[in-house]
């Protein structure tokens, strides 16, 4: 039943590609104030006054009252993880990350499991995501007290927080 | 408030499977709403107007609604698109609602679908970058590690959400991973009664389910739903019109929709996520009272005699029924365990099968809306449960882990 354009048996398909290039995104400022702080090992969050929450990496609003987040706090590197993921190992072309292969450019070694966590770093109220370093799968727990793994060197980029790793 | 009594008198569905390669979106679409015409006996000429749905960018088409008018039969009609993520189906029908208790229009089809086979990656890239591309372009341009999107990527996009979800309801509720076979079996046990259901096993047990490899620990295989093509349609309509063309008409009692702030994708500007645990979903909550409290429900524990509730994964049964109040808090595993939530149940649970058995996405919490009305109106065939039906629940999830859909419907207005 319903209606049918019966002269095609099947949908067709055509080749070609998508230029994501073509979009625009206006994000806010805030994450420059952040990975500056990070150049310095400093975690910085913003703090709501109507609610007193620290969020890390800081947010412009407060997404319960809708309360400008201006004021600032810096968090310990140290935190809680409060939640954790542990991925199947990553083979040699099972996996595309931007259209690369993360086994190929050396990002993961082949078999490799990795293991995303949130952190509740101490003095702040959010979860912040990243990866768990230099740990045993098994040991992993909800609870678990980590510190933040810095790069080697610090440029003030996201990228200076490599992980974290069991205290 | 001044609102028109308002009911579904018809439902109609496609067949779910991977691929609907025979038919268009057009097409598919029809065939849904063909059908829910067909159950309500009435004639296209007859209906005021359509309120329609899917996933924006999950299909191989863009804006699907500028060119279903015409195998619809809703040229010169007004024709309203809604989309809210995986809640489409559940805002699309109660956007009929809406249409028709304001008395804007006195007879609506609600329609909702999604083809995930028109895109070669299943919705899985192509829609879902869509959600996450905003603040992933915007970290990319402060040093977002390689590694770290590593990490996101091999936890992948829905599921991650719903993995996170699970570890933190095991952790606080004590349920374990043998809980979420025993959900996903009887989703497949009774998606096997419903013709029109994806995944069907017919007698699948836990144990069957347990033989599935880890997917990501706590999911296996055989827990997660399947990517499928399909539509699903209501014809909603006014109290004097809905009394005379159906002999049962399931009235909506109440319903509502609340978010609340994104527990997930680190938001726009990658800052921090102030919900701490994604399994609280406010939203749900919030939805769940208001509705109880327009449908007059003060028990739903006792009040509730079965529940449509969106479960592409399995955990999201047992948590979102809590979230519902149809179980005490971290009670629901064991209801689980003694057989509360099948069909035949106290507290039946997505005796169709559910989204874990059958996931359309824009069309999947149209569908609990639309299950529910046949439980109503005796028209589950199979599935139908075997008390008699008073009230029923469907809930609808999705946004950035933070929308919920929950619309009460009843065998009598209730007002
Ligand atoms: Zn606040």
């Amino acid at each position: 039943m319903g209606y049918l354009k019966d002269e095609r048996p099947t949908t067709i398909g055509v080749e070609g590609g998508w230029n994501l290039g073509a979009y625009h995104y206006k994000g806010s400022r805030l994450l420059e104030e952040y990975v500056a702080g990070l150049k310095h090992k400093k975690l910085t969050g913003s703090f709501c006054p109507g609610c007193a929450r620290v969020i890390v990496p800081p947010r412009n609003l407060c997404g319960r009252c809708h309360r400008k987040m201006d004021g600032r706090k810096t968090v310990s590197d140290r935190g809680t993880i409060t939640c954790f993921v542990v991925s199947p190992p990553i083979y040699k072309g099972k996996l595309k990350v931007l259209g690369m292969d993360p086994v190929e450019i050396g990002l993961v070694k082949d078999g490799q499991v990795v293991i995303p966590v949130f952190v509740k770093f101490d003095g702040s109220d959010s979860n912040t995501d990243t990866v768990l370093l230099n740990a045993d799968p098994k040991d992993v727990h909800i609870g678990m007290r980590v510190k933040v793994v810095w790069a080697k060197e610090l440029q003030g980029s996201l990228a200076d927080v490599e992980g974290v790793e069991p205290i | 408030m001044k609102r028109r009594n308002v009911a579904v008198i018809g439902c109609g569905q496609t067949k779910h499977s991977s691929r609907r390669r025979d038919v268009n979106v057009a097409e598919m679409v029809s065939e849904a709403v063909y059908n829910a015409l067909e159950d309500a006996q009435v004639s296209a000429r007859e209906v005021d107007a359509f309120v329609v749905g899917n996933m924006p960018g999950f299909g191989g088409v863009a804006q699907p609604e500028q060119w279903i008018a015409e195998s619809l039969g809703a040229a010169g009609k007004p024709v309203l698109r809604i989309a809210t993520g995986g809640t489409t189906g559940g805002s699309v029908g109660q956007g009929g609602y809406y249409v028709v208790a304001s008395g804007l229009h006195d007879m609506v089809v609600a329609v909702a679908w999604e083809k995930h086979s028109d895109s070669k990656e299943a919705g899985a890239t192509t829609g879902l970058l869509h959600v996450g591309l905003g603040n992933f372009f915007h970290a990319a341009g402060y040093g977002l590690s390689l590694k770290n999107l590593v990490a996101t990527s091999v936890v992948g996009a829905a599921a991650g959400v719903a993995v996170y979800q699970a570890m933190f309801y095991m952790h606080r509720s004590g349920c374990g991973i043998e809980h979420f076979d025993m959900v996903a079996a009887k989703a497949r046990r009774n998606a096997a009664k419903n013709k029109y259901a994806h995944l069907q096993w017919p007698g699948c047990t836990a144990e069957d389910i347990a033989k599935t490899d880890i997917v990501t620990y706590p999911f296996r295989y055989g827990h997660i739903c399947p990517a499928s093509d399909g539509a699903s349609a209501i014809v909603v309509a006014e109290e004097s019109l809905a009394r005379k063309k159906a002999k049962q008409p399931a009235w909506f009692k109440g319903l509502a929709s609340y978010t609340d702030e994104e527990n997930q994708l680190q938001s726009e500007n990658f800052g921090g996520v102030g919900v701490t645990d994604p399994s609280e979903q406010r939203g749900c909550w919030l939805s769940a009272v208001k509705a109880y409290r327009m449908a007059g429900i003060v028990d739903p524990k006792t009040e509730i005699d079965v529940a449509e509730i969106y479960q592409p994964f399995p955990s999201q049964e047992l948590f979102f029924a809590e979230r519902l109040g149809l179980f005490d808090e971290g009670t629901a595993w064991m209801a689980l365990e003694t057989g509360e939530t099948e069909i035949e149940g106290r507290m039946p649970l997505d005796p169709s099968g559910g989204v874990n058995a059958t996931n359309a996405i824009g069309s999947s919490a149209m569908q609990r809306i639309l299950e529910c009305a046949l439980q109503i109106m005796g028209k589950a065939e199979e599935h139908q449960v075997p008390k008699k039906v008073r009230n029923a629940l469907a809930h609808g999830w999705g946004g950035v882990t933070n929308y919920s859909t929950v619309t009460v419907l009843g065998d009598t207005p209730g007002r």
